[in-house]
């Protein structure tokens, strides 16, 4: 009696599991074990036979490919900028726009804006600003800093590619905060202004440890999304001049679909790619999950 | 209180320096919209020698060439199939999972949570060689409908994570007078759970459309043929193949922008909201 209730419970399950199961299983979790598998072959996409090669593209990836080195050297570099810059002035214009009483939700709209476009379109218009209206303000303006060629010169991209990102992410990170500050009670706040504490003092030991949640997943978001970075670069350099602004995941899209189609070496590279992800993201959890213990 | 408290902080020095930081950054934000749209509304001359100043006669020329050239009514259409498909079938698969995984207990209930929550991990790049095979045998590559599904499988373990959590405000009594009185497991979810889960519907639909709306590459890697292309696919094309026809390049970025600039300024309350939501349970 109790045995069949329960197997008719899982029946029930299984039945409204099934349909998401299947899909999920057949474009997810199929092609994520089919990378792995594929990694360790020499597949080429065009032969419909392949041999296995063990590790060997892993060790090519990793030894004998200068590009996708200089590719995970140059996410990194990336990595790095925007996790510091899209939080801090997420975070700087969250607090700023909270403080508004009538202006609060216009600004809200403005700088969340961006987000809302693909950073394809988004990327296409700042090419247009770098390459035709910042030449022609610089002229008028004497600022001769803006007149750089912001696409074409590897030491500038990089600052354009950041530009276009931040352009395009700093909002959604600052709904996050936005709504993380509303969830910090104003009698706190009130109670230290009266003790005397000054707004930067405030800020610093009232509302930041009370918002550190917030900041956990904000790092964490900026942290797995700038390592993914593709269209932001895509739309803006291409990955050039050169391979000069290559990431990760353009490295990959080229090996696999564009010059040699080595699918099974591209596997690999992607494999490397999810590892990376994966590791940064554990470290970040484990650090973040301590001190959130020790506050 | 609090207005005389925040009303005396407004007036101070410290004050016109908010304003000065957010009224700068606003400026940054819209201004590469405000060239994008100033531009598209000028001749090739006038842009060419004027790029700064309002244009003198309006011209919209520049519409009616970037319509055509990126087909603006059919790479509407197909993004409006995909995201409607995906999102359908998001929606209609994942609530009816996580409900039920919500209320089972038990190991098995729990691998399936377990196994869905690994998708968070898996970067779509890591799959996406693989998923292009995949696509291709099963003939779901190349068509506005396939894209639809396969963003349901790759988008559905999300909003099962946010049903499941959501599913476990509403009170079992519900379910379980429900049962009392006959009702069946189906029509018990689809007339009594489904409607009391709209705010979570509303928080997956926003995410999973926007996602869809906005992403480039996976419709790159999967559409070939042009009766397929999306507004951003079409738009890129132009890009490519007319890389210094500004006027048409501008023109052709706000018309795909601005089908979802007003939806956003007509639906901001719901969609920031929802992405809030969205962030800190996901």
């Amino acid at each position: 009696m109790n045995l069949s209730r329960k197997n008719k419970q899982s029946i029930i399950l299984l039945a409204f599991v099934l349909p998401s199961l299947l899909f999920y299983a057949v474009f997810t979790i199929a092609p994520a074990f089919g990378g792995v598998w594929y990694s360790l072959t020499n597949w080429n996409g065009l032969n419909p036979t392949y041999q296995m090669v063990g590790f060997s593209n892993y060790i090519e990836a990793l030894g004998n490919d200068p590009y996708f080195i200089k590719s995970i050297g140059f996410t990194l570099k990336y990595v790095i900028v925007m996790v510091v810059l899209q939080n801090v002035i997420a975070l700087l214009l969250a607090v700023l726009v909270e403080s508004r009483r009538r202006s609060k939700v216009l600004f809200r709209t403005i700088f969340f804006m961006p987000n809302m476009l693909s950073l394809i379109i988004g990327g296409f218009m700042w090419v247009f600003i770098f390459t035709k209206v910042l030449p022609v303000i610089a002229e008028k303006t004497g600022w001769l800093l803006l007149d750089q060629s912001w696409i074409g010169d590897p030491s500038f991209s990089f600052y354009s590619i950041v530009i276009l990102s931040l352009w395009g992410g700093v909002g959604y990170q600052m709904v996050i905060y936005i709504a993380a500050l509303q969830g910090v009670p104003k009698s706190l706040s009130e109670a230290a202004a009266i003790d005397g504490a000054n707004s930067v003092q405030n800020f610093r030991h009232v509302t930041l440890p009370m918002i550190y949640p917030a900041v956990t997943i904000g790092i964490f978001l900026t942290l797995s999304t700038s390592f993914k970075v593709f269209d932001a670069v895509f739309a803006l350099t291409g990955g050039g001049p050169g391979r000069s602004t290559q990431v990760i995941a353009i490295n990959i899209v080229e090996e696999a679909f564009r010059f040699n189609q080595r699918y099974g070496y591209a596997s690999a590279k992607a494999i490397i790619l999810f590892i990376i992800v994966l590791l940064i993201t554990m470290v970040q959890l484990w650090i973040m999950k301590r001190r959130e213990v020790e506050a | 209180m609090q207005n005389a408290y925040s009303s005396r902080k407004k007036r101070g020095p410290g004050n016109i320096m908010v304003l000065l930081i957010l009224v700068i950054a606003a400026v940054f934000t819209l201004f590469p919209i405000y060239m994008a749209v100033l531009n598209s509304l000028k001749t090739d001359g006038e842009m060419l020698n004027h790029i700064l100043a309002l244009p003198t006669s309006l011209t919209f020329a520049n519409y009616s060439d970037a319509y055509h050239k990126i087909d603006f009514l059919r790479s509407f259409w197909n993004t409006i199939m995909i995201t409607l498909i995906g999102v359908t079938g998001i929606i209609l698969f994942a609530s009816m999972a996580g409900y039920k995984m919500s209320r089972t207990p038990g190991k098995l209930s729990q691998f399936f949570f377990a196994f869905f929550v690994l998708s968070s991990l898996i970067p779509f790049h890591s799959i996406m060689i693989t998923l292009v095979k995949i696509s291709k045998e099963l003939h779901v590559q190349g068509s506005t409908y396939g894209l639809g599904l396969i963003y349901i499988g790759l988008g559905v373990a999300l909003a099962i994570f946010l049903y499941h959590g959501f599913v476990k405000s509403i009170p079992r009594d519900l379910d379980e007078a429900a049962v009392m009185d006959g009702c069946g497991e189906l029509r018990l979810f689809s007339v009594i759970i489904f409607p009391l889960l709209l705010p979570i519907t509303a928080t997956v639909a926003i995410l999973n459309a926007l996602w869809m709306w906005n992403d480039f590459l996976l419709p790159l890697l999967m559409l070939t043929d042009s009766d397929y292309y999306t507004l951003l696919i079409s738009t890129n094309m132009l890009f490519g193949e007319y890389n210094n026809d500004w006027s048409a390049i501008l023109a052709s970025l706000v018309l795909t922008m601005l089908p979802i600039i007003v939806v956003y300024l007509l639906l901001q309350k719901y969609i920031l909201s929802g992405i809030a939501e969205g962030a800190i349970k996901g």
